[in-house]
């Protein structure tokens, strides 16, 4: 375990417990086959049923829920664990727990949640979040729709680069309804007739996680479908700020197998007759992804304080997901240059994390416009548009 | 049925160990619960599966932060821990004492202890603790079930493996292979809180330990940095032969 400051020592036991149970799954279930699986374009159905049995799919929700009741620390090292693989079987996880999970135990019904929450819980349903349309980093410019009908609502539209919507069995799809003029969230059941997802191909990023379209046409759900207490942006904007703060940890676990790849790799490759190792520029590199790992982690667990203790801000969420993924993102590039030629191949897994990171760098919020959050933070004055 | 099964808390594979004042320095070195001894627990869990009515107790026999090897046994299944607490490092034989007593006191069927004691290797902990209460020992099982009573199992001997058959109450060491032990999953962690973690002293115990260590050190081998090139297969191989053979001289 790579913990230069002892972050450790400031977890309960419990914390500390999950961390370990996580990282002997990784490292016994995941690290085995990750490789293989981005190889083959997707993970196995199977394994969201391996994460439901170890309690990894919405931990932090309450056990009559099919949650541990977890606190948002315990969380946050569980997905340190599972983007120590691969961030493709991190986002697996984030997404079922705080983007279906997340809003349906929020803003759902009692019945909604009973009916949907075990199963997602256990894996053995698969759930996908439709936020993302054409408009990408502006939300606002939504132009999916939903239209009262009677005792239903009729959705028309279309999402793009939604995570399992291929596989899924259930979507949180959000729509502008009409003559509210704001947006709501309703749960559609993927079988739901006018329903279809494609998959979209050629991905060269976060291939162990399937990727595909939502498109809804005249797609009619039950009025009890739709998430009562989420009324406009805020309700899947506040979804987001739980997955960047998971977000914020699994980037450290992608930059400790940079690090720990390229210092290995550096003790061990001899030219000029001295390991690289030896060499102050190779030792620049290392000693940058050390220190940004250390310093990520601190803020990452002082995030996960703070959110236990509900007071969390989403600027501060935007400065974690921000700062940590494009550490290690660097990082990889990094690791990459120092192993050489041999940094090109599947035999060992930078280039596969450097090219994860170029998704987790862009998708919940892209590097910049999380900037452009912290400069409205800064002077008040909003630079989106 | 009552199983007492030993947890000890070792460095994990990855850590970094330093020696500072002639003692191993386990400051920032992540700690977990020795590999021998998950096979342990998880033994006693596969016996209660498997049909025995059997209650498991975790016991460990060190300082305060053992407390989450405990709570690691708890969340794998175990019903309840004793601690006792102490930052004297005991040797085996003293250990066992502790051990008897409580497996006496507690009514204790079948006690299951690691093989090796991965932070001791004197593999006498087992024996010591069968000695002193007078009951069969069996080491290096990979192989263990109860039946009416008595234990059935396997053990590796110089010339193989052994089926065996034996009276309860009894002592069993493990060893790897014994049986896959399973991750402590989340919900499973967070009720192991609510589980109870008894604290003992070593007073209560009266034991001292016997042996002192007065000095460490680490071995350290040094790489030869050599890396072979491995576009020709068949050459690469000859060439790890030769240095094999002639420069570290580990094959005739
Ligand atoms: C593999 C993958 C999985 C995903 N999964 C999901 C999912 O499950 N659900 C979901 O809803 N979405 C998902 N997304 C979508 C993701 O959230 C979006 O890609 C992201 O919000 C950015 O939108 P965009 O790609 O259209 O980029 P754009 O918004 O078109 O941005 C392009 C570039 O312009 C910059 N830019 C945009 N606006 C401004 C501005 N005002 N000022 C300065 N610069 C600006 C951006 O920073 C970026 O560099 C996923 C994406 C990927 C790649």
């Amino acid at each position: 375990m790579l913990d230069l400051l002892s972050v450790r020592d400031l977890l309960t036991s419990e914390e500390r417990a999950v961390w370990d149970a996580t990282r002997a799954f990784t490292t016994g279930e995941l690290l085995p086959h990750a490789q293989g699986w981005w190889d083959a374009g997707g993970a196995p159905r199977d394994l969201m049923r391996r994460f439901g049995e170890q309690g990894l799919l919405g931990p932090t929700l309450p056990p009559e829920y099919g949650g541990a009741g977890l606190s948002a620390v315990a969380y946050g090292c569980a997905m340190y664990e599972l983007e120590r693989a691969d961030s493709g079987l991190r986002s697996l996880a984030s997404v079922q727990g705080s983007l279906v999970m997340g809003p349906i135990h929020r803003f759902g019904s009692e019945d909604l949640r009973r009916r949907w929450l075990p199963g997602l819980a256990s894996g053995e349903l698969v759930g996908c979040f439709g936020l993302t349309e054409e408009g990408g980093s502006d939300p606002a410019a939504m132009r999916t729709t939903a239209r009262a009908d009677g005792a239903h609502y009729v959705l028309t539209g279309s999402k793009v680069w939604i995570t399992n919507s291929p596989l899924a069995d259930v979507a949180v799809v959000w729509a502008r309804v009409e003559g509210e003029d704001r947006v709501g969230g309703f749960v559609v059941p993927t079988d739901t007739p006018g329903f279809s997802a494609p998959k979209i191909d050629g991905k060269l990023s976060l291939r162990a996680s399937v990727t595909g379209e939502i498109v809804l046409r005249e797609c009619r759900v039950p009025a009890a479908n739709r998430l009562e207490g989420a009324r406009g942006l805020g309700a899947p904007l506040s979804c987001l700020t739980d997955a960047r703060y998971g977000i914020s940890w699994g980037a450290l676990g992608s930059l400790e197998t940079s690090y720990g790849t390229a210092r290995e790799f550096a003790l061990g490759r001899v030219t000029f007759g001295q390991p690289i190792a030896s060499r102050q520029l190779v030792q620049e590199k290392l000693a940058r992804m050390l220190a940004e790992h250390s310093k990520g982690l601190l803020l990452s667990w002082r995030l996960g304080v703070l959110k236990d203790e509900g007071r969390l801000s989403p600027p501060q969420v935007s400065l974690a997901k921000r700062d940590n993924v494009r550490a290690a993102l660097n990082g990889a590039r990094a690791a990459r240059e120092v192993l050489g030629a041999s940094g090109i191949t599947t035999a060992y897994p930078v280039m596969r994390h450097l090219l994860n990171l170029e998704t987790v760098d862009t998708y919940e919020g892209t590097h910049d416009i999380h900037t452009l959050v912290l400069g409205r933070e800064a002077t008040g004055i909003n630079a989106f548009g | 049925m009552k199983i007492l099964t030993l947890i000890r808390q070792v460095p994990d594979a990855e850590a970094r160990v330093r020696v500072t004042n002639g003692a191993v320095d386990l400051e920032g070195a992540t700690l977990v619960m020795d590999g021998m001894d998950e096979y342990g627990v998880e033994q006693a869990l596969r016996l209660r599966e498997g049909g025995a009515d059997a209650e498991i107790v975790a016991l460990a026999v060190g300082p305060r932060r053992n407390e989450d090897a405990l709570r690691t046994a708890l969340a794998m299944g175990a019903d309840r821990a004793v601690h006792v607490e102490t930052d004297a490092v005991l040797d085996p034989i003293s250990l066992s004492k502790v051990v008897a007593r409580i497996a006496q006191t507690e009514g204790i069927d079948l006690v299951l202890v690691g093989g090796q004691q991965a932070d001791w290797d004197s593999q006498a902990l087992g024996a010591a603790t069968a000695e002193r209460l007078g009951w069969p020992q069996l080491t290096w099982t990979n192989g263990l079930q109860v039946q009416d009573g008595a234990l059935t199992g396997r053990h590796d001997v110089d010339e193989g493996n052994e089926t065996f058959t034996a009276t309860l109450p009894a002592v069993v060491t493990t060893q790897q292979g014994l049986n896959e032990p399973r991750y402590p999953t989340l919900p499973n962690i967070m009720k192991a809180k609510k589980k109870e973690l008894r604290k003992d002293t070593l007073d209560q115990y009266g034991v001292t330990p016997l042996v002192r260590v007065v000095g460490a050190e680490i071995q350290a081998r040094a790489r030869m940095n050599r890396v072979i090139d491995g576009k020709d297969p068949q050459a690469a191989a000859a060439q790890l032969l030769e240095l094999l053979r002639n420069e570290a001289k580990v094959i005739a």
